[in-house]
């Protein structure tokens, strides 16, 4: 029963960061059709300017928050303004492969940088824990949740109660009916682009304070923000939130699978990823349009 | 119709334009033009290309050739949002709402552009004139009747402050006595000195509330005067109006 309640947990505090990181993808996806392939590089840069604050001017990683969201959204900004605006109406291959080459070229270029040597964000409450009822929980992963429901609230807030938040939403119903009530649709996109990318170094924070850091990190991040948005339902905050929760509470579970087919011993963690798809195969069977997508007309 | 008590804007005029879809050329040098607190009718048929001179009047079509002026002001190849900040709004065709938005939020897209601080006066003006938004102030655009939405999408451009209106289509797939009470509530815009362009497939309607008209055939303008006149054109009667 304490295993199960430990998994429980477990997922749950791995879920927050997750929907963190397929929020960002989300809403580009949701609202501009686009699927960003460099969402898992910004993950990256977004760690790697936690990392840097940290390691030179020992910054408390959830006091670079702000800084972090502040590069991604300015260079989100200015890559959709700028690069991606030329094809955004473009057929979605196009924009696929557009972000592919970028993310290779913003791995490359961290790569440059701080080299492909493994580095790591400790902090003094890293490696601390509390228990409760027999269920350890980390300190870092507790803050790490608690920061992650917080941005999200605060990204539906802004999304529903702000004039640029209802442009955003007006502008992913109709574009046409967006521009003629004065919209500038090149800016939105721009903004969302730019949020998608901040919240992906916002991410990439809080990701810093539980995995080690490595100029190729980002990968497996997108991969999972993919299933984490197809599973909630796209372009929504509480479809991220729901999926990113789901994924992290059955990616936990599913660590405590052990099979055996023949000699071959396959253990839970080596599972992990399987089972998550499996999942997200079910609910796309029952809901096409994940668990908080709504049918459209 | 009477002319309206003051007439704010200025005469649009649109000279010689060609516009159209990719290698496809729907306007051939369409000149028109309003005057300040007039009602003029754009009447045509189906595929007459009445929605595309809307659309390049509010640059979201691209024009090949030719120029629209507002006052001294080109229009031409400006983006939309800079001829929204102009006064021209357009009441597009099919309503065009944000269904998944309140009708307030609907209302607030429409002085989006707004930063003065006339914006909470104008909306309780706007709903004293449309008192059926008040009641509906909190649905979803999308779930209205046809009625209520075509109410929301004249509201909605009203929030923008038009000095011009167009307005297309207002009257598809709504029933006659829905079509008079918009009519009428054209009437009410129109005194307080905003000039409307009013494109319709209803010509009876539109030749009636309107002063001048143009007939667009094909993307040309083949016919145009004054309003009653063209009531008793034998073409246009034949054409459109059935006798």
């Amino acid at each position: 029963m304490h295993l199960l309640a430990q998994d429980l947990v477990n997922g749950i505090l791995a879920g927050g960061i997750l929907a963190v990181v397929a929020l960002g993808f989300s809403l580009v996806w949701g609202i501009m059709n686009i699927i960003n392939l460099a969402h898992g590089a910004f993950v990256m840069l977004g760690a790697y300017v936690t990392w840097q604050l940290f390691s030179s001017f020992h910054v408390d990683p959830f006091l670079s928050l702000p800084v972090s969201f502040a590069v991604l959204f300015t260079l989100g900004y200015l890559i959709q303004r700028f690069l991606i605006n030329w094809v955004a109406r473009a057929p979605v291959l196009t924009t696929f492969l557009l972000t592919f080459g970028l993310s290779l070229l913003v791995v490359n270029v961290a790569l440059l940088i701080w080299t492909g040597d493994t580095k790591g964000v400790t902090t003094a409450y890293s490696g601390t824990n509390f228990t409760v009822a027999g269920v350890t929980v980390p300190w870092a992963k507790l803050y790490t949740l608690l920061a992650a429901l917080l941005i999200t609230g605060v990204m539906q807030l802004w999304l529903t109660r702000s004039k640029t938040g209802r442009a955003i939403r007006a502008t992913a119903m109709d574009i046409g009916a967006a521009q003629l009530s004065g919209v500038r649709v090149a800016h939105i996109y721009a903004i969302v682009f730019g949020l998608g990318a901040g919240l992906a170094g916002v991410a990439g924070t809080l990701i810093s304070l539980s995995y080690s850091l490595n100029p190729s990190m980002g990968q497996p991040f997108l991969i999972k923000a993919f299933v984490v948005c197809v599973l909630g339902g796209l372009g929504s905050v509480e479809g991220a939130l729901v999926g990113g929760l789901t994924y992290g509470i059955v990616e936990a579970f599913a660590s405590q699978i052990d099979v055996t087919i023949g000699t071959q011993h396959i253990s839970g963690t080596g599972l992990q990823d399987a089972v998550a798809l499996v999942v997200l195969l079910i609910v796309l069977i029952v809901r096409p349009r994940g668990i908080m997508g709504r049918a459209t007309a | 119709m009477s002319a309206p008590a003051v007439a704010t804007g200025r005469t649009l005029v649109v000279e010689a334009l060609s516009a159209g879809y990719g290698d496809t050329q729907v306007l051939w040098d369409v000149t028109l033009r309003i005057d300040p607190g007039e009602i003029v009718a754009l009447i045509g048929s189906n595929c007459a290309g009445k929605s595309t001179l809307l659309g390049a009047i509010s640059g979201v079509v691209k024009t090949w050739s030719g120029s629209v002026c507002y006052g001294d002001q080109t229009l031409t190849g400006l983006e939309p949002d800079r001829i929204v900040r102009a006064g021209v709004l357009q009441v597009p065709q099919g309503r065009r709402l944000f269904g998944s938005l309140t009708v307030e939020e609907n209302l607030r897209m429409g002085a989006y552009l707004r930063t003065d601080r006339d914006v909470e006066p104008d909306l309780e003006r706007i709903l004293g004139l449309l008192p059926r938004l008040r009641e509906r102030y909190d649905y979803l655009a999308g779930r209205l009747s046809g009625g209520e939405q075509q109410q929301v999408a004249i509201a909605r451009a009203l929030m923008g402050r038009p000095q011009l209106l167009l307005i297309d289509e207002m009257s598809l797939g709504l029933a006659p006595v829905l079509v008079d009470s918009l009519i009428a509530l054209l009437e009410q815009i129109h005194q307080t000195g905003v000039s409307i362009l009013i494109v319709e497939q209803d010509v009876q309607t539109a030749l009636e509330v309107s002063s001048r008209a143009y007939v667009l055939e094909t993307g040309r303008i083949t016919l145009s005067g004054p309003s009653a006149e063209l009531l008793d054109d034998p073409q246009v009667k034949k054409a459109y109006l059935g006798v």
